[in-house]
């Protein structure tokens, strides 16, 4: 009885303090285990080299999928959960990045580079179309090697 | 070569390196918090040694630091007797130890052999270093009288990073 006194004392952070009350359907069985492992595939394990929770066997990964599970037991939304490890850990513990701020850059910078490669891929097209015809084999001096009037046959400068 | 290309590659050179040369220069082990300037998440929890439970809310009034650590951890050992001392000079600061992912009986053992001069709780599940965005310890938070959070720091804690952070939570 003392002991279930004392617990009853304990309290540690809530999630509700940081994201406000549950915006979801408790989950249980096994939508509950399969909603865990997707948002702890989301969550990156901040004491492992780039592994999200729910890969890593180590104990601050385990906490924290614990953690998800129990949130995502009390109705707690996705986009909640991720907020309220985001405002402990910051953008970091986020597995894909935000299109805001610097990180935004993430997403845009390939999008950009793909279409400037596309622009110089098109301007250089148009610039070989528009480009002299190579020199006649006329202008070409004339030779008595068979391997470079060979050459010359294959590539389309010697004459027919 | 194209002069177009040589500067066009010149500048994407250059913002490659400035990019490496910030990335780099950073500690991986350290987590930037978004914590600070904000409440400190709240808890109440057990004592280690005397099971009272110790609620970070009745502690408002008195700046905290807060060091979260752990027997397992060896720079933990290294910072200790920094902090222990500390925390005699200081009677107006409340220092409070919070130890996650350990066992009771080698927290006891370990402040019996290494003395202690501040209360120690335990984080069952690690809850609440969570909520703090604990990454790698020791890490030591730095709270003011009005409960805010001020400063963090990754690490063994020595005396003047202590008393330069501690400046910041007693402006």
């Amino acid at each position: 009885m003392m002991v279930l006194l004392l617990l009853l004392t304990l309290r540690v952070p809530d999630a509700e303090q940081f994201v406000g009350p549950p915006k979801g359907t408790p989950l249980t069985g096994d939508a509950l285990y399969q909603r865990t492992q997707e948002v702890g595939h989301l969550l990156r394990c901040p004491v492992c080299q780039g592994m999200a929770v729910s890969d890593s066997p180590a104990e601050m990964a385990v906490n924290m999928k614990g953690q998800v599970r129990e949130l995502l037991a009390r109705g707690y939304t996705e986009e909640q959960i991720l907020r309220y490890f985001e405002l402990s850990y910051g953008q970091f513990v986020l597995l894909r990045p935000k299109m805001e701020g610097v990180t935004s850059m993430v997403w845009i910078l390939p999008v950009l580079a793909f279409a400037l490669g596309v622009v110089v891929v098109i301007f250089k097209l148009r610039k070989l179309g528009k480009a002299p015809a190579p020199a006649a084999a006329e202008h070409q001096p004339p030779t008595d090697d068979p391997y470079l009037a060979r050459v010359r046959d294959l590539v389309g400068g010697g004459k027919p | 070569m194209n002069r177009t290309v040589l500067i066009v590659g010149g500048i994407i050179t250059a913002v490659v390196v400035v990019v490496l040369f910030i990335g780099l220069g950073k500690n991986p082990a350290e987590i930037r918090t978004p914590l600070i300037g904000r409440p400190a998440p709240t808890f109440a929890l057990l004592e280690v040694g005397t099971g009272r439970t110790i609620d970070l809310a009745s502690l408002k009034g008195k700046p905290v630091i807060l060091n979260f650590w752990a027997t397992w951890c060896g720079p933990c050992w290294e910072e200790h007797p920094v902090l222990v001392a500390n925390a005699r000079t200081l009677p107006n600061v409340q220092f409070l130890g919070v130890v996650f992912q350990d066992d009771e009986r080698k927290i006891l053992n370990f402040l019996e052999q290494r003395g202690s001069s501040y209360p120690t709780v335990v984080d069952d599940r690690g809850k609440t270093a969570i909520a703090y965005g604990v990454g790698g310890i020791p890490e030591t938070y730095f709270i003011d009288a009005q409960g805010v959070i001020r400063a963090k720091y990754n690490g063994p804690m020595s005396s003047e990073i202590l008393q330069e952070n501690l400046k910041k939570v007693l402006r």
